[in-house]
């Protein structure tokens, strides 16, 4: 709920600071609606995988690939659409079938070999970026995408940006896996101890393995956004981006040692973190400084630290008064 | 909780008096974005102090932003921040093609000028071109250059970046027309490919100095090629007797420059071009500029030739002992 406010009172402070009149009398600036609509459009892929790293965080996993694998599918797509010849559904299809299987990849590893999900989707971030970069050796990009196919990722459709619908799917989609499916109470009980839920008859393996091919699909489908969005497909699609997925997810008060989450927090987590990137970016006085992207870098790590800090402080302040009303009853009297 | 809320808010709307003040002081003054391919980088930001120049004597706000590495994606997020921020001009260096030209696309449509420099985007995209060097341009002073040092008389040889580059090819095949036209006493000896690398570049030109024991220079025209091959010369003992040139960095090949190893480093002057996109940005804005002009008149530089939607910068610019340490990239 505390980062309901902040979303409200950030929104609205950028409203006010960050909407100016130019010179020709126009209004510019972060309370245009068009702005509104490139915060939404510019948030669909790291939102996406957010999403996609929701249901892995709860199971006390994490999937440290996925920004990766959105650059491989990228351009495993901008291959099968350009060097196959295919056409572009069935080159997305395939590509979300690769999305699938990297997913699947990290899955094997992580429960057949029982490696630990951290190190294992270290290893695959690196193997995925490399594949990319190998495939196309650092210098091919593939670009001149149909206009229909560019739709998806710079045109509006009923309103609001054409991914902008993908994403809200994908949103109701994992929404209704995590909290009105047993597969969610099951997440949850796996994070919260997988021995626990092992000994209950949970299939854990099956319900872990599917997290991660859902994080691989996930990520596939936001490197088809990013690649209609940019009207390229290039080897460094997505760089980074699994740590801001990674933040907001955190921010959204899901807890890194799995057993409890929400995908509405997620979603609030994003949008809280893509109105501050974007706000910023609209301060007259920030502009001027050429900071923009460094100030929202401060502000980021700041308001997860504060999150979490906000997060733990009342449990310690209860605990430090428990103490305190318990010391004087065990210390001797005389 | 609800106090919670009301201080932020309070805060909230405090600030943004405050910033809204400064807001309204700027907008009077017409207002030139510059992107950069990466704002940490040195060559950009010599082109930055040429623009901050043009856009002082002009008397326009200059915004300047910039991926911090060379990131596409983040460029085109930077220029519809700035459409929507609704400046007058936006000035690109585009790291890609075809993925920075939708986001251009959009801001002509929404009124904004759009000029391109350094690297192009896709034609319908932008109104001019700041061309920083042609070919043609690169080839003739290079081979110029190298008559000058030998007084058009010698053997020479060249380390190029790879065999089949395209823009290595197209400078070599100007280097090569101008040496039939006007040399005809110099001789071009051997041309060896480096593949970009500063060693491999040093053990080419150790191995051109020992099979021609005449060569009276290198000229090396990939920016690795030409430290490397100073650093084979000066280790060889030869300073001064195998002179080095070549197209460059000023900050890489400073140390060979002093040393007297190498004696001549091309390229084109960065600030010029900061300065000649700004101006050229700011007279479209303002309809002084318009497609079809023959040449264009950029304040204490002078005029430029406008071919079809290019501005050329022009000659290329010569760095050596003299003017080396008055740049750095």
């Amino acid at each position: 709920m505390l980062l309901l406010y902040v979303l409200i009172a950030e929104w609205l402070f950028f409203y006010f600071a960050g909407t100016t009149v130019n010179r020709r009398g126009v209004t510019v600036g972060f309370g245009t609606l068009d702005r509104q609509f490139d915060i939404l459009r510019h948030s669909c892929e790291i939102g996406l995988l957010a999403l996609a790293l929701t249901p892995v965080i709860i199971t006390a996993g994490i999937d440290l690939s996925v920004g990766s694998l959105l650059g491989l599918c990228a351009i495993l797509f901008g291959k099968f659409w350009h060097d196959g010849g295919l056409p572009i559904p069935i080159a997305a299809t395939l590509a979300l079938g690769c999305g699938a299987l990297g997913g699947a990849l990290n899955a094997a590893l992580i429960t057949a070999l029982r490696l630990p999900p951290l190190i294992v989707t270290l290893g695959t971030y690196s193997l995925f970026r490399g594949l990319a970069e190998a495939i196309t050796r650092g210098s091919v990009t593939y670009t001149n995408f149909p206009e229909g196919f560019l739709f998806i990722g710079q045109e509006r459709w009923l309103g609001l940006p054409a991914q902008a619908w993908l994403f809200f799917a994908v949103a109701i989609g994992v929404w209704v896996l995590v909290h009105r499916m047993t597969f969610g109470r099951s997440f949850r009980a796996i994070g919260f101890s997988p021995e626990g839920a092992r000994y209950a008859g949970l299939p854990v393996d099956r319900h872990i393995a599917l997290a991660y091919i859902l994080a691989g699909l996930i990520a596939a489908l936001a490197a088809i956004i990013y690649t209609a969005r940019l009207g390229q497909a290039k080897a460094d699609a997505g760089t980074g981006y699994e740590l801001f997925a990674i933040t907001a997810v955190v921010l959204g008060g899901t807890s890194i040692f799995g057993g409890r989450g929400s995908v509405t927090g997620t979603l609030l987590g994003v949008a809280a973190i893509a109105v501050l990137k974007s706000g910023l970016a609209s301060l007259p006085v920030v502009m001027r400084m050429n900071a923009a992207e460094e100030m929202s870098g401060v502000l980021t790590g700041a308001l997860l630290l504060l999150a979490l800090t906000a997060g733990v402080l009342p449990r310690l302040w209860s605990q430090r008064r428990a103490r305190h009303a318990a010391v004087p009853k065990t210390l001797p009297t005389s | 909780m609800k106090s919670l809320l009301r201080t932020f808010l309070a805060a909230a709307l405090t600030l943004s008096v405050a910033s809204g003040a400064f807001a309204a002081a700027a907008s009077s003054k017409l207002v030139v974005a510059f992107l950069p391919k990466s704002k940490g980088n040195a060559y950009f930001i010599s082109c930055k102090a040429g623009a901050e120049k043009a856009a002082k004597e002009l008397g326009v706000e200059l915004l300047f932003d910039g991926p911090t590495d060379s990131n596409a994606a983040k460029q085109n997020e930077i220029v519809e921040n700035w459409i929507t921020l609704g400046v007058d001009v936006i000035a690109v260096a585009a790291e890609n093609k075809e993925g920075i030209s939708t986001a251009l696309r959009k801001a002509q449509r929404a009124g904004i000028k759009v000029v391109t420099y350094d690297a192009d985007a896709m034609p319908d995209a932008r109104s001019f071109f700041v061309n920083q060097a042609t070919p043609e341009g690169i080839g003739h002073a290079l081979m110029d250059d190298a008559a000058r040092l030998l007084n058009g008389e010698g053997d020479f040889a060249m380390i190029v970046a790879t065999l089949t580059a395209a823009n290595q090819r197209e400078w070599q095949k100007h280097i090569e027309a101008r040496l039939k036209e006007k040399y005809p006493k110099m001789k071009l000896v051997a041309v060896r490919p480096c593949d970009d690398l500063k060693d491999k570049a040093q053990s080419e030109a150790t191995a051109m100095m020992s099979a021609n024991p005449n060569l009276k220079l290198i000229m090396a025209i990939c920016s690795p090629g030409v430290p490397g091959a100073a650093e084979a010369v000066k280790q060889a003992g030869k300073t001064g007797k195998v002179k080095v040139i070549g197209l460059g960095l000023p900050n890489e090949n400073r140390r060979y420059v002093h040393e007297g190893v190498t004696d001549t480093v091309i390229l084109w002057n960065t600030g010029d071009l900061g300065y000649l996109t700004i101006h050229a940005g700011v007279a479209l804005a303002k309809g002084d500029l318009k497609p079809g002009a023959k040449s264009f008149k950029a304040g204490s530089l002078g005029s430029f030739a406008v071919q079809g939607d290019n501005i050329l910068l022009g000659k290329p610019f010569a760095f050596n002992k003299g003017n080396i340490d008055q740049f750095n990239f």
